[in-house]
């Protein structure tokens, strides 16, 4: 069953925002001989405000509350072990699939948006993982256990790029849409275990922790989103930071670990690599490292430093977002189809599908890469191709994230209606597939009215579009600059490719989109009597 | 994990990718609404029975349909394989004879391959009964030939309960496996750091 794309009317509304918005760049940027480009990097610091700040100090120097969530969560995944290995292997039926899939994968993009990194510090593999190999117990001052089982080396040179995550990032995609691990609560499992074994081996091997910060596809992920979120991790003072010798954030204490990925408070300017673990807060002696609100994309507009890897990782995230949304367009099946028939590929082709994939990530790279070409040859810049690549590899990141969250907001709202009841007989025991009914049942019980969800996903259209123009001209400024007459239709290559990539996904949100699994509603009739 | 194969087909990396490309760009007909050669479960009509579980695929000039009832057939418990072939091109079924198959899938068993029957069309569907004494992973090979091709594809078939324990047998004793080595690891460079130490201290 496909759920209803976008309406044409708010297609319409998008393209009209866009056009109104590159002409409006193109005039100004053209105009303008001296950049009149600001953007705003005012902070508010929620430890300085009055009302919040028992609550802010609390959750930020206590490590009770991260302790709990961090059990809570290490016990939803011990179900979705569990009911993946032992539940039905009925998707729609069975907690693994539905909470891993339908709600943690779709849920954890849309928590970005709000909460920046803030999963990764109650993420169950690292959990486990630190629980296996670092046990520490402390009460009232008072060490009970602090075990340290790693041998603390330092990671090869090689592993210490995200090309591991990216290449995981990949593998996981390919088991995702190729394989079909969504739809298998078996390999759901499996899956899971596979994480808590791969973060459990690398802290056991290596110092700090490798797999979070070189990794962990889905830490990395939402470690590039989370420059464009509204909240981050910083001092509160910033000449407090500026005068320490201590450096106890990187350093750790003798109850708190060191910073996970290496960052020193006092320095950070981007929020990739922050797990929001809370060391910091609580190894700070001044307590001077707290949650602070910026305007959104703050980072990805002007202060994330460009590297070579990463601008690598954002470029296939974009690649590998947008295959996401055409994997669950009718027309896909029958394009695999066609292809397996030339190859001569038969089963689940496999074959067909890898070759679709590969295409698929290479087609916004290539382009990517030209459009780079044909601005340095329009700019007469003498800036090298590795470093304008790099540089503004930044505009992708806005085009992705918006139409992750436009997408996953479509599986969300639609298909996670009746996923509590799921809580009463999480392995499915007894339950039948969900037939057409149960699954019609569904539109009429969305989570938010659909006339809502259309209009969120074209404020969120037009929301990355904004975004990405914005980082546009203030890295192509920072790039370029030298005076550059007509700089509007010499950026305009770059402006057409932030045109076509959203013009693309706009278009995949109004066509009907195939649903990852059935009816979550149980309704009484399907359930046979125990 | 579904498994297939098809006799007798290849092509270059370069071929496939220029292909691939060339489908890509000129393909846009929307059809169908399942995920090829991925398992799905439905009910019949009358949701009273049991359901049953169905994989769509392709081999060759085929669509092939397979249809397990029950979709979760148990040892001992009489079951049937119902698979309907259809010409990719034209949608005529097949009329030719279907012979079936079975091979045990697990790890370490005996891996012959035994003939359960060759049926004859009926219906447009070829119906296969089966029954099996022990709870394990199968594999169902339906064969027959066209336009002098031989055509053989797999279907898994698993019987009773999957296996819970080996899984996470398999990741805590490797969990436990790699911190016993690191202990062990740990120790040793204690014991050198200490030896070195003394040494240090003597000179």
């Amino acid at each position: 069953m496909t759920h209803p794309g976008l309406p044409e009317f708010w297609g319409a509304i998008i393209w009209l925002f866009m056009i109104a918005l590159s002409l409006w760049a193109i005039f100004q940027w053209t105009s303008s001989k001296k950049s009149s480009a600001t953007h705003s990097s005012k902070h508010i610091s929620l430890a300085n405000i009055k009302l919040l700040q028992p609550f802010v100090k609390f959750i930020t120097t206590s490590g009770w509350p991260l302790l709990v969530l961090k059990i809570i969560s290490v016990a939803l995944f011990s179900l979705v072990i569990y009911a993946g290995l032992n539940g039905t292997p009925i998707p729609e039926r069975n907690i693994a699939t539905v909470l891993t899939w339908n709600i943690w994968w779709a849920g954890l993009i849309i928590s970005i948006f709000f909460l920046g990194s803030a999963w990764c510090a109650i993420c169950p593999w690292d959990a486990l993982a630190t629980w296996f190999v670092k046990p520490r117990i402390w009460i009232k001052n008072k060490q009970l256990l602090n075990i340290n089982n790693s041998l603390q080396l330092t990671p090869p040179k090689w592993l210490r790029s995200v090309f591991p995550a990216l290449f995981m990032f990949i593998g996981l995609t390919w088991l995702e849409l190729g394989v079909g691990v969504t739809t298998n609560p078996y390999w759901t499992a499996l899956l899971s275990l596979l994480m808590v074994v791969l973060a459990t081996l690398s802290l056991a091997v290596y110092k700090n922790k490798v797999f979070c910060h070189y990794i962990c596809p889905v830490g990395r992920t939402v470690g590039f989103y989370a420059q464009l979120a509204p909240i981050e991790l910083r001092p509160i003072n910033t000449d407090i930071c500026k005068n320490c010798t201590t450096l106890e954030c990187f350093n750790g204490t003798e109850k708190i670990d060191a910073c996970p990925t290496q960052l020193v408070m006092g320095n950070l300017n981007q929020n990739t690599y922050c797990t929001s673990c809370g060391n910091c807060t609580q190894s700070c002696p001044e307590e001077n490292i707290s949650w602070r609100l910026r305007p959104q994309s703050n980072e990805a507009v002007q202060s994330a430093r460009p590297h070579w890897d990463e601008a690598w990782f954002m470029l296939t995230l974009l690649a590998l977002t947008s295959f996401h949304g055409i994997t669950m367009l009718e027309f896909w099946e029958s394009l695999i189809s066609k292809f397996a028939q030339t190859l001569g590929d038969s089963g689940q082709l496999l074959t067909s599908f890898s070759i679709g994939f590969v295409i698929s990530i290479l087609i916004p790279i290539l382009i990517y890469s030209l459009v780079i070409l044909l601005t340095r040859y329009l700019t007469q810049t003498k800036i090298k191709f590795k470093k304008l690549f790099t540089g503004l590899v930044f505009i992708t990141l806005p085009l992705a994230f918006a139409y992750h969250l436009a997408h996953n907001l479509n599986h969300m709202i639609r298909e996670s209606v009746g996923a509590s009841q799921l809580f009463l007989n999480p392995l499915g025991t007894n339950t039948k597939p969900a037939d057409l009914s149960a699954t019609i049942l569904k539109e009429y019980n969305m989570l938010i009215s659909q006339d809502v969800l259309f209009a969120l996903q074209a404020f969120l259209m037009m929301f990355g579009f904004w975004i990405a123009l914005k980082v546009l001209r203030h890295r192509s400024e920072k790039l370029l600059p030298e005076p550059m007459p007509g700089a509007g239709w010499k950026l305009s290559p770059l402006l057409a490719f932030i045109i076509c990539i959203n013009g693309f996904h706009i278009w995949m949100l109004t066509q009907p989109m195939i649903m990852r699994m059935g009816s979550l509603c149980i309704s009484p009739s399907l359930i046979a009597p125990l | 994990m579904n498994r297939f194969k098809l006799a007798g087909n290849s092509g270059s990396i370069l071929k496939s990718f220029l292909l691939a490309v060339v489908s890509l760009l000129i393909t846009c007909e929307a059809t169908a609404h399942h995920v090829l050669g991925r398992p799905a479960y439905s009910l019949n009509e009358d949701s009273n029975t049991p359901p049953s579980m169905q994989v769509e695929t392709q081999i060759g000039d085929y669509y092939l349909t397979y249809m397990v009832f029950p979709a979760f057939p148990k040892p001992g418990e009489n079951g049937r394989v119902n698979v309907y072939a259809s010409r990719i091109d034209n949608g005529d079924t097949f009329q030719g004879d279907m012979t079936f198959s079975v091979r045990n899938d697990g790890w370490f068993v005996d891996k012959n391959e035994e003939t359960i029957g060759t049926q004859q069309v009926y219906d447009g569907v070829y119906r296969q009964g089966f029954l099996f004494k022990e709870n394990g992973n199968y594999i169902i090979t339906a064969k027959f030939e066209s336009g002098g091709e031989p055509y053989v594809i797999d279907f898994p078939l698993q019987i009773g309960e999957s296996s819970s324990m080996g899984p996470v047998g398999i990741a805590l004793g490797t969990i436990v496996l790699a911190l016993i080595g690191v202990n062990v690891a740990q120790r040793k460079r204690l014991v050198r750091e200490k030896i070195r130490n003394t040494r240090d201290e003597q000179e």
